[in-house]
């Protein structure tokens, strides 16, 4: 039959699609008149810093840093593609057993990706049919909604604070204690030096660049971890980093690094590295300390007028309560530096203004509690707490501590609780004998052991019976340990929502995935630098949020309206109205102090600025006078020895600091004979955890075939036949990875990293997405969390030691799968 | 002929909507209804398409509860609504350039350019970008009936039939159903054959 013919029949069949109507449309007055290119740069902010943006047809075009951003990060180059990367949520969806069978689904196959896209009316009735389920069903102990996280930037559209308001006022749920960051080092320090000092600020840069002699780099890698912010990050720190390297250059300061690796700021400053085993930097502080006390250069005074219990520490240093005298030549059979050496660092540090910069990678292990208090110890026993360029800081390396606050009033933000003398429409406040609170990162513990009951910080816990988890601007398949232990753990629940930008693993690993939009793709408001609080940003709408994605703001208003309680929800104001409310509230708390212009003014700028701020010391005040200005230790002073802690009676964590083996250790220590090798997940350097390792174009800036790269000694390479480039399979009895080798004479023997945040991405023994929900399934980008151990700290702090991990590796020679970690849902075989 | 291009729009029109959302119960009524179902074997007759028509009749006749809806729209959803190059992405920037890209690029870009320049705008509840299969089979289906053969030959050499190929084997590698593997199938066949005969004709 020719064409014509064909055609011909064709048309003689009268149809004509109709259900299906086009996608196309006349084009309309509006967007006729719609200006082409936007000409006009708009401001906004993020975690990764503040930027200028402009757009092209509706779509973002170009992103340059703020103008007074003189250090912006390399990661503005990946801005585009947290908007624009395929792997956006792009429709409510929910996975189909679920959607079939409700809370008898079968959970083995959540991970299967077995998705359908629905209406939001769909999405959020089944949202609130299952919590109505689980508050009638089993009560608030059923649901957790409180495990949270880094969100996006905006103090308006705070995911948090949203998601929680919202559920709050159905019904009452599980919250956290804590955080991934520094789980052990908040928890500690508040008995040690009076509050939790990882989150406060700290003396300013400028003062310890004048005053200090030696800078002590403990763990700590501020180069790398202060290109991201709590808000929307200055970079301000980086002019002194950079005043720092000349100081370094000019001999006027000494930078020691202490860490196993050459860090980024180590090579940045050009700075001196002791190496130390990893997991053993207790030892070298009780060596350290034991050279200051038995050669007198212990501060006597100090630890007379500022600190309790030294003379309960003394006998356990030099051996009399337990045999083993903490001498330079014990530490260094454990931690591998040099006797000499350690001597020498001693008479450095007690020889001048010494200023202590701990890390927070070293609180994140078994006993991570230790090292933060006996390095508090250290400081103590120098005698610089509460001087400028001397003592001890716990946070330099994050969100801009250090720089100097403007000391203007920060703007609240969008409400997490319900409204004074509101109830929630379940209000039952039965928890059946558990715990409304539980230690951040023992929920997986929960999940998979209902009833039980632990030890945490002076209190038992009861682990609820959770049913149910609520997410929202989180992806804990990142930052918790042991994927395959969450594997079982999630088949445990009935129910899982999560509310994401994204198609993270936690997304996949759920019922309900609701899109919200980025920060581009609405309007909010935020302070610029966390702790510098230099001025105010506008976070101005880029473009409408992307396919069916909405706001924060939108989102739980619409799910409040399902409850009838939209206009509570809203106080009946709109995005814009609650912008103008943040703001005016905060120029009245900073009137007549800092000058701000009227709402439409300040947006219309994008700014306000603050001004600089005055320099400060930590502990000064302390320093001065200690019974005016106590800490809020229970004794008001610094505790070498707490009578509290004493009393809780732990094993894992006693009345003074101590050294405690590992569970797990490397150089020699248990479990090395099996595996030898010690992986660090640290903070990533091209990346806010595992924000932005979807930015798609900046992510392949960085890895290896298309894998997180691994970065591993060169001997070692060697030894196991693995050259730069390869694909690398590291594993041990908890799960295996595979990752991109980057060989490097930065990393000693025995050590590996792979930063965290790396998307995790299971495929089964086919090379089949579907088969990554198996137990046991290799990650094909490398997340290190796929190997790392869930336990606790210890009984005070319960929390998470991803840095007690063993591993081994070896040169991969099975057929490669495709990564998985980008793709969303795929079909699978029923 | 400008009457027999309705034809070829109609054909354009009909593979667009499949692409373009899951298929409800309203698009299967039509779908089976007698006019449609005359269609599709007068489409059966020309013996490119004749094997992959038979493959979606049968597929469409099966449909006969919400829950085979429901399969249907999760295969839908794996292939199209989520994920990228390794799933089937229906963009034709995820598979025109090297690397792959960000969404809503350059090959977004221009499409909005050729819809405008032909005032014309994607309606308001597709919320997808400019270069999604579904857009661009609706505009070739327009320029059916509004350019000429050169521009029509054009079009769909640039934007169709420099990715088509890669698609339609990502449909077919990651779609475990075969509804979907059959319309990808056809309307590649389907653009050869017009591409065939823009060349012929032009």
């Amino acid at each position: 039959m020719n064409r014509r013919d064909f055609l011909k029949g064709l048309l003689s069949t009268s149809y004509v699609v109709i259900s299906g109507a086009s996608v196309l449309a006349p084009l309309s007055a509006l967007a006729k008149s719609a200006a082409r290119i936007n000409d006009d740069w708009l401001t906004t902010g993020s975690h990764f810093g503040a930027f200028k943006i402009k757009r092209k047809n509706g779509v973002i075009d170009q992103v340059k840093p703020f103008d007074s951003d003189k250090y912006p990060t390399d990661m503005i180059n990946g801005i585009r593609g947290l908007v624009y990367n395929p792997s956006r949520v792009r429709y409510p969806m929910v996975r189909l057993d679920f959607l079939l069978k409700g809370h008898q689904s079968d959970t083995t196959k959540r991970g299967d990706f077995r998705f359908v896209r629905v209406t939001w009316d769909k999405a959020l009735g089944l949202f609130k049919d299952s919590l109505d389920q689980i508050q009638t069903n089993y009560g608030p102990s059923a649901l957790h909604a409180g495990q949270t996280g880094w969100r996006a930037t905006g103090q308006l559209h705070s995911s948090t604070s949203h998601m929680q308001r919202a559920v709050g006022m159905h019904g009452n749920f599980v919250k956290k204690i804590g955080d991934y960051s520094t789980g052990a080092g908040q928890t500690i320090l508040p008995y040690i030096l009076g509050s939790t000092e990882v989150y406060a600020q700290g003396t300013s840069w400028p003062l310890i660049l004048e005053q200090s002699k030696t800078i002590i780099l403990w763990a700590n890698d501020p180069y790398k971890n202060l290109q991201v912010g709590w808000n929307a990050e200055t970079h301000e720190a980086y002019e002194y980093l950079a005043q720092l390297k000349q100081l370094v250059k000019a001999g006027k300061i000494r930078v020691i690094s202490i860490d196993p690796v050459a860090t980024k700021t180590q090579n940045y400053l050009g700075c001196e590295q002791i190496y130390v085993n990893p997991q053993t930097d207790v030892p070298l502080m009780l060596a350290i300390a034991h050279e200051l006390y038995t050669n007198d250069l212990h501060d006597k005074e100090f630890i007379e007028g500022y600190s309790l219990g030294f003379e309960r520490f003394v006998p356990y240093l030099m051996g009399t309560d337990d045999g083993v005298e903490k001498t330079a030549k014990w530490a260094a059979a454990i931690t591998g530096v040099n006797e000499e050496v350690i001597k020498d660092l001693a008479a450095t540090m007690a020889g001048g203004r010494t200023q202590m910069l701990m890390g927070w990678c070293i609180q994140r292990q078994q006993h991570g509690e230790q090292p933060y208090w006996m390095a508090a110890v250290l400081a103590t026993m120098l005698g610089q707490i509460g001087l400028p360029g001397g003592g001890i800081s716990y946070g330099h390396h994050y969100s801009g501590i250090g720089v100097p606050s403007s000391g203007a009033a920060a703007p609240g933000g969008f409400p997490r609780n319900l409204d004074e003398g509101k109830k929630p429409l379940f209000d039952n406040n039965d928890f059946k004998g558990a715990s409304k609170t539980i230690p951040v990162a023992r929920w997986i513990d929960a999940i998979l052991e209902p009833g039980k009951v632990i030890d945490a910080n002076g209190a038992k816990v009861t682990y609820p019976d959770i049913k149910m988890m609520v997410f929202s601007g989180n992806n804990p398949w990142n930052h918790h340990q042991d994927r395959n232990r969450m594997k079982l753990a999630f088949q445990k629940l009935e129910c899982v929502v999560t509310v994401d930008i994204n198609w993270t693993a936690t997304c996949r690993f759920s019922d309900i995935v609701l899109p919200a939009c980025t920060t581009l793709e609405r309007n909010d408001i935020d302070i610029y630098g966390s702790y510098a609080n230099r001025g105010l940003l506008a976070m101005q709408k880029m473009v409408e949020p992307l396919f069916d994605s909405l706001s924060d703001f939108e989102i739980f208003t619409r799910f409040a309206a399902l409850l009838g309680r939209e206009k509570e929800y809203t106080r009946g104001m709109t995005e814009f109205d609650w912008l103008k409310k943040l703001y005016n509230d905060c120029k009245s708390a900073n009137d007549g102090k800092f000058k701000m212009p009227e709402f439409e003014q300040f947006w219309q700028d994008g700014y306000v600025h603050f001004g600089k701020g005055k320099v400060w010391t930590r502990h000064a005040d302390f320093r001065a006078d200690p019974e005016i200005n106590p800490l809020g230790t229970p004794s008001g002073l610094i505790e070498i020895f707490s009578r509290k802690i004493d009393r809780y009676n732990y094993d894992d964590c006693k009345g003074h600091p101590m050294w405690m083996e590992k569970s797990e250790r490397s150089h020699g220590g248990p479990g090395s004979d099996k595996y030898p090798v010690w992986m660090q997940s640290c903070h990533p350097d091209k990346r806010l955890h595992s924000q932005m390792c979807e930015s798609q174009e900046y992510r392949e800036t960085y890895t290896v075939k298309g894998r997180e790269p691994v970065y591993l000694n060169p001997v070692d390479a060697q030894d196991r036949g693995i050259k730069d480039g390869d694909i690398v399979r590291v594993f041990n009895d908890r799960g295996q990875l595979l990752a991109g080798a980057v060989v490097s004479d930065h990393f000693p023997r025995g050590v590996i990293r792979i930063e965290e945040g790396a998307w995790y991405g299971p495929v089964g023994d086919d090379g089949s997405v579907a088969g990554g929900a198996n137990i046991g399934a290799i990650c094909s980008y490398g997340d290190p969390n796929t190997l790392t151990q869930d336990i606790g700290t210890s009984k005070l702090a319960q929390a998470c030691s991803a840095y007690t991990c063993l591993v081994n590796y070896e040169k991969f020679r099975g057929k490669v799968p495709s990564v998985s970690s980008f793709n969303g849902p795929i079909e699978v075989k029923l | 002929m400008s009457e027999l291009n309705q034809a070829r729009n109609r054909v354009y029109q009909l593979l667009s909507a499949l692409f373009a959302k899951e298929i409800d119960p309203n698009l299967r009524h039509e779908l089976i209804s007698q006019p449609a179902q005359d269609f599709w074997q007068q489409l059966a007759t020309q013996s490119a398409f004749s094997a992959d028509v038979k493959v979606i009749q049968e597929a469409l006749s099966t449909l006969t509860s919400q829950a085979d809806l429901l399969e249907l729209a999760a295969d839908y959803c794996g292939l199209f609504l989520v994920g990228s190059k390794h799933s089937a992405s229906p963009y034709a920037s995820l598979y025109t350039s090297e690397s792959e890209t960000t969404i809503f690029g350059e090959e977004h870009q221009q499409m909005m350019n050729y819809l405008r320049e032909h005032q014309l705008q994607l309606t308001s509840d597709f919320a997808e970008p400019a270069d999604h299969i579904a857009v661009i089979l609706a505009y070739a289906g327009h320029l059916s009936l509004n350019a000429s053969e050169q521009e029509q030959l054009q079009f769909l050499q640039r934007y169709l039939a420099s990715w088509i190929e890669p698609f339609v084997n990502q449909v077919i590698k990651t779609d475990q159903g075969r509804f979907y593997s059959a319309l990808a199938r056809l309307t590649s066949a389907w653009l050869s054959s017009e591409i065939h005969w823009l060349e012929t004709a032009s």
